[in-house]
């Protein structure tokens, strides 16, 4: 790795280590589906997205919905550490009065530019954003991650028909691929949806595979992906649900888990944190 | 009755046109649905915002949803049904939730509406589920005329709004110019303070048949109040009014459960409970159908309304 994918996975790592301590504190959430990400999320907040984090509404602004929605700890960890608000604001998560919900809220949460939790929909309201940008002639990309086990849900396909006819090449989907969805293996619920790549292709999307873990990848597949204006986009990353963490990788007893305090002090020692962050 | 004014589909476009050329976010969202809603001037004048999805209405919602976020206005239209139930969560979670200013045109609304369809087009549970629904704004105007008002005063509004239209054939009510005030009762009729017709919708029409009839031939001495907001509901003005008749009849095209006889019974009841008898579809599964002859076989004839009248009256 050069200096700067390096950069980008020690900010990836802090991340993590903030969604474990969030989740531990808040005794409720979802840390393998937010690990999954850490590494995209990271390259988007910390290398890619022409963003302020002063000016959250700038309608200039690139966007990105976290279609799977349960997976936020790690993009407010990204948008606190980014200066959207207070670090010290984390540990709220959950709580009563907080501004960090259980799933996002573009409302409650500077930085948050749509909110999501019902599984499906980002791709589709990403959609719109991007038309919007032809109308309003603010030049700006719309990203949106979204998990593969959410693929089956119907509102996807019919995003990828109208993204695809509208030719909205501004709209760069990174599918979370690591193979599990709430209630176990897709392959073992509804494994239809594999193989992913497939059947972006055959909606007419630009498709591109990578290891989203890997973050000279990461950036490559969105260099690519900007450069296409005509199709939308679809990354297919494969990534390891809990990623990071020797207990939890690929356990996905971690998909809705709360991490004990040992847990949590195996995750410090992991990523090189601090007890008292 | 005048018959220059566009009927009830084609006057939200009349007034989205008129709309469109003094504000650049204008814009309309069709799921298929561009020639039923009357939109294919719309989309002539201004291709670059209108947005056919197709055949699938989560997708138009959640569409309008980014449109709205990322400062554009638009109007999610196609029919009533396919919109609150089928995108019922997309509507709620995506634009009630997150205040988003998207509007939405339900076409077929009630029975009149969905008339020779059948069951399948004709919706009669639009109204309650978009009612208990935080946050949307619920207008039922009664013809083309009152329509084309109410989307003129709809697009004042910075949030999600629920517009009900018809099918296009309803009989004209208002004659002229209406004002519309959003939010605020219309009283129609005030023979005295027997009772109190609140009506919404097209079928405001038979309402003012039955009142006129049973003063003529009875002198009974009703009150037709049009309640064409029911989200935020009128509940200062129907309270006052409840106080002077201590009884009501509600009238609508729409199934007796969730829609304006639920809501001026709730309001009622927190603030002066009276009898009152709601007149509407009797939670039963209409059928296809001439839509005059649909009206009077579901409970929603003139007879109907006036055998409520009486019933009310008696119950004080």
């Amino acid at each position: 790795m050069d200096n700067e994918a390096i950069q980008i996975k020690e900010i990836a790592n802090k991340l993590r280590l903030d969604v474990v301590r969030m989740v531990h504190l808040a005794g409720d959430g979802h840390p393998g589906p937010a690990l999954s990400i850490a590494d995209i999320v990271a390259t988007l907040y910390y290398k890619v997205m022409n963003i302020d984090p002063k000016n959250p509404d700038w309608s200039e602004r690139d966007r990105l919905i976290l279609s799977k929605g349960h997976a936020c700890p790690i993009i407010y960890a990204a948008l606190a550490r980014k200066g959207y608000f207070s670090t010290k604001i984390l540990p709220s998560l959950r709580k009563l009065g907080s501004i960090l919900q259980g799933h996002p809220d573009m409302i409650k949460t500077p930085g948050i530019d749509m909110t999501s939790g019902s599984l499906g929909n980002g791709i589709s309201i990403a959609s719109g954003m991007v038309a919007a940008s032809r109308v309003t002639g603010y030049d700006y990309n719309v990203y949106v991650i979204t998990g593969d086990g959410e693929l089956q849900e119907g509102v996807v396909w019919e995003a990828a028909m109208s993204a695809a006819h509208f030719n909205l090449g501004k709209l760069i989907v990174f599918v979370d691929n690591n193979g599990f969805q709430s209630g176990g293996a897709i392959k073992d619920i509804n494994s239809t949806i594999i193989p992913v790549l497939e059947k972006w292709k055959a909606f007419g999307w630009h498709c591109q595979e990578i290891d989203g873990h890997n973050i000279n990848q990461i950036l490559a597949a969105i260099e690519k992906a900007k450069a296409e204006t005509k199709q939308p986009s679809v990354i297919v990353a494969k990534t390891i649900k809990g990623k990071g963490l020797p207990f939890m990788e690929n356990d996905n007893s971690w998909h809705k888990r709360t991490p004990t305090e040992d847990e949590l002090n195996m995750a410090i020692k992991v990523f090189g944190g601090v007890a008292n962050e | 009755m005048s018959k220059k004014q566009s009927n009830t589909r084609r006057a939200v476009m009349d007034a989205l046109l008129k709309l469109a050329s003094n504000d650049p976010a204008i814009s309309v969202v069709c799921a298929d649905s561009l020639k039923s809603m009357r939109a294919g001037e719309f989309a002539e004048k201004y291709p670059d915002r209108l947005f056919d999805v197709g055949i699938c209405e989560q997708n138009a919602v959640d569409f309008g949803a980014g449109l709205a976020a990322s400062g554009l206005k638009p109007y999610v239209a196609t029919y009533a049904g396919f919109l609150t139930m089928r995108a019922c969560e997309q509507m709620r979670t995506f634009v009630a939730y997150p205040k988003l200013n998207v509007k939405f045109i339900g076409a077929n609304g009630g029975i009149y509406g969905g008339e020779r369809e059948g069951v399948t087009h004709q919706f009669f549970e639009d109204l309650g589920i978009v009612r208990s629904i935080p946050g949307i704004t619920v207008v039922v105007p009664a013809d083309g005329r009152e329509v084309y008002q109410a989307t003129k005063a709809l697009a004042q509004i910075d949030g999600p709004a629920y517009l009900r239209v018809g099918s296009d054939r309803e009989p004209f009510i208002f004659e002229d110019e209406i004002d519309f005030e959003l939010g605020k009762i219309r009283v129609m009729r005030d023979y005295g303070d027997d009772v109190v017709v609140f009506a919404t919708g097209s079928i405001l029409y038979r309402a003012l048949k039955a009142v006129d009839m049973l003063y003529e031939e009875e002198g009974i001495k009703a009150k037709v109040v049009e309640v064409h907001t029911l989200k935020p509901l009128d509940e200062k003005n129907i309270t006052s009014i409840l106080r002077k008749t201590g009884a009501a009849v509600t009238v609508e095209d729409h199934n007796i459960i969730g829609g304006l006889g639920s809501a001026i019974s709730e309001t009622s009841t927190s603030n002066y409970p009276v009898p009152i008898v709601r007149i509407g579809l009797q939670d039963i599964f209409p059928e296809s159908g001439e839509a005059e002859q649909l009206l009077d076989k579901y409970n929603m004839a003139i007879t109907d309304i006036k055998d409520g009248v009486k019933k009310a009256i008696a119950l004080k």
